[in-house]
């Protein structure tokens, strides 16, 4: 086909394309995902049965600000990487911020309590599981990035992969402390960060085989 | 400023596009003809028809993902990262990875940008050389148009486009050797 009738065939039938067109793609595919994610939370996990009095609790809000802070820092990289000429700026480099807020206060908790405490503390009642479940509820998440990025035009696939890995991680692990009744700083900082760095690395190597356009 | 005023125009004509107008639509994909040819021609020595397919395939991306350009960025440096973005996955379908290592500092090369210092030497060595032969190589080698288009831009024959391309190098050759300046 000569360049001149691909040109008019592509403007035959041009639809206007809203304002803010990338950013509802990747709501759409983060909440579609999310809503798997919740639904094999309720479903399969089962929520934490003291679930309101733990949201009055100080644990339950450091866990979410944790994960939270990730997450939105993750998502604001990745949707910044589905434009061509994006550039992550220091989205990636602020989630240091939370990990290291977690660590002191980890470490206060440590301080504060006897060192033959500190195995329990570290692996709690579900080190084993923790991080596979975190990895597991993200994938959802992450197929629905996925799914938006089809549409969109990420250029660096292997960091847009991670990316959008660590973004679904965050938000499999908010979502996983509907279930998690874990309350001890080290432990998040531990097994729910090794899972999301499990799903960011998939997606950091499935990203340049997935992502292409 | 000639590249400001073309970003702006041809941003102008993308943002009619956004919003349903399917004739600044094509003529925006129109007018990006000819930097993406010459984009793709520098880089690929030659090879008309993979010129010709890397276009098209820049032109279908530019219109399928219109909704990731940033209005508030430059026009041009979206369309280069796109143009980029698929240079560099023929050459990694191709099994080719070096020659890659030197694309990132071309990033400026994209603009639509006709006042860099090279390109005003080269006018002035161009003024240089006779009139229609300088023409010729504008043409062919700075805007990358092909032979039989430049031959109708020009109003001469094609042959008569390939021996004044072929008698204008030789002078500017020349002219290079004799210490020009």
């Amino acid at each position: 086909m000569n360049s001149e009738d691909l040109i008019a065939s592509l403007s035959l039938d041009i639809q206007p394309v809203p304002r803010h067109a990338l950013r509802r793609r990747l709501g759409l595919g983060l909440v579609a995902g999310g809503l798997v994610t919740l639904a094999v939370v309720g479903i399969w996990l089962g929520v934490r049965p003291d679930l309101m009095p733990a949201m009055h609790g100080f644990t339950f809000w450091l866990k979410w600000t944790y994960t939270i802070s990730l997450a939105i820092c993750a998502t604001a990289a990745a949707s910044r990487l589905a434009r061509p000429d994006g550039r992550v700026g220091g989205w990636l480099w602020l989630m240091v911020l939370p990990v290291l807020g977690l660590a002191v206060i980890a470490g206060l908790e440590m301080a504060a309590t006897p060192s033959a405490g500190w195995l329990a503390m570290w692996l709690g009642a579900s080190w084993r599981v923790c991080s596979r479940n975190v990895f597991l509820l993200a994938l959802p998440i992450f197929v629905g990035l996925l799914w938006s990025y089809r549409r969109l035009a990420p250029t660096q696939l292997a960091l847009a992969g991670a990316t959008a890995g660590m973004a679904a991680g965050a938000w499999g692990a908010t979502l996983y402390c509907l279930h998690c009744p874990e309350t001890s700083a080290l432990f998040v900082l531990t097994w729910y960060t090794l899972g999301m760095l499990g799903a960011a690395l998939v997606g950091r190597v499935l990203g340049p085989r997935l992502l292409r356009w | 400023m000639r590249m400001r005023h073309d970003d702006d125009r041809l941003r102008a004509l993308m943002l009619a596009g956004l919003a349903g107008d399917g004739a600044a639509h094509a003529a925006l994909l129109r007018a990006l003809l000819t930097p993406l040819r010459s984009f793709f021609r520098r880089r690929l020595g030659g090879r008309d028809d993979d010129v010709e397919d890397l276009v098209q395939e820049t032109l279908i991306a530019v219109h399928q993902r219109r909704a990731t350009y940033d209005p508030a960025r430059p026009l041009g440096a979206w369309v280069y990262a796109i143009a980029r973005y698929k240079l560099i996955d023929r050459y990694r379908r191709s099994g080719r990875t070096t020659a890659l290592d030197d694309l990132p500092e071309l990033a400026d090369e994209f603009a639509f940008d006709e006042a860099s210092d090279a390109r005003s030497d080269v006018d002035r060595l161009l003024d240089t050389i006779p009139e229609k032969q300088a023409a010729v190589l504008r043409a062919t080698r700075l805007e990358g148009l092909s032979t039989a288009e430049a031959a109708e831009r020009l109003g001469i024959g094609e042959s008569d486009v390939k021996v004044s391309a072929h008698r204008g190098l030789k002078a500017l050759a020349a002219r290079v050797k004799d210490g020009w300046r």
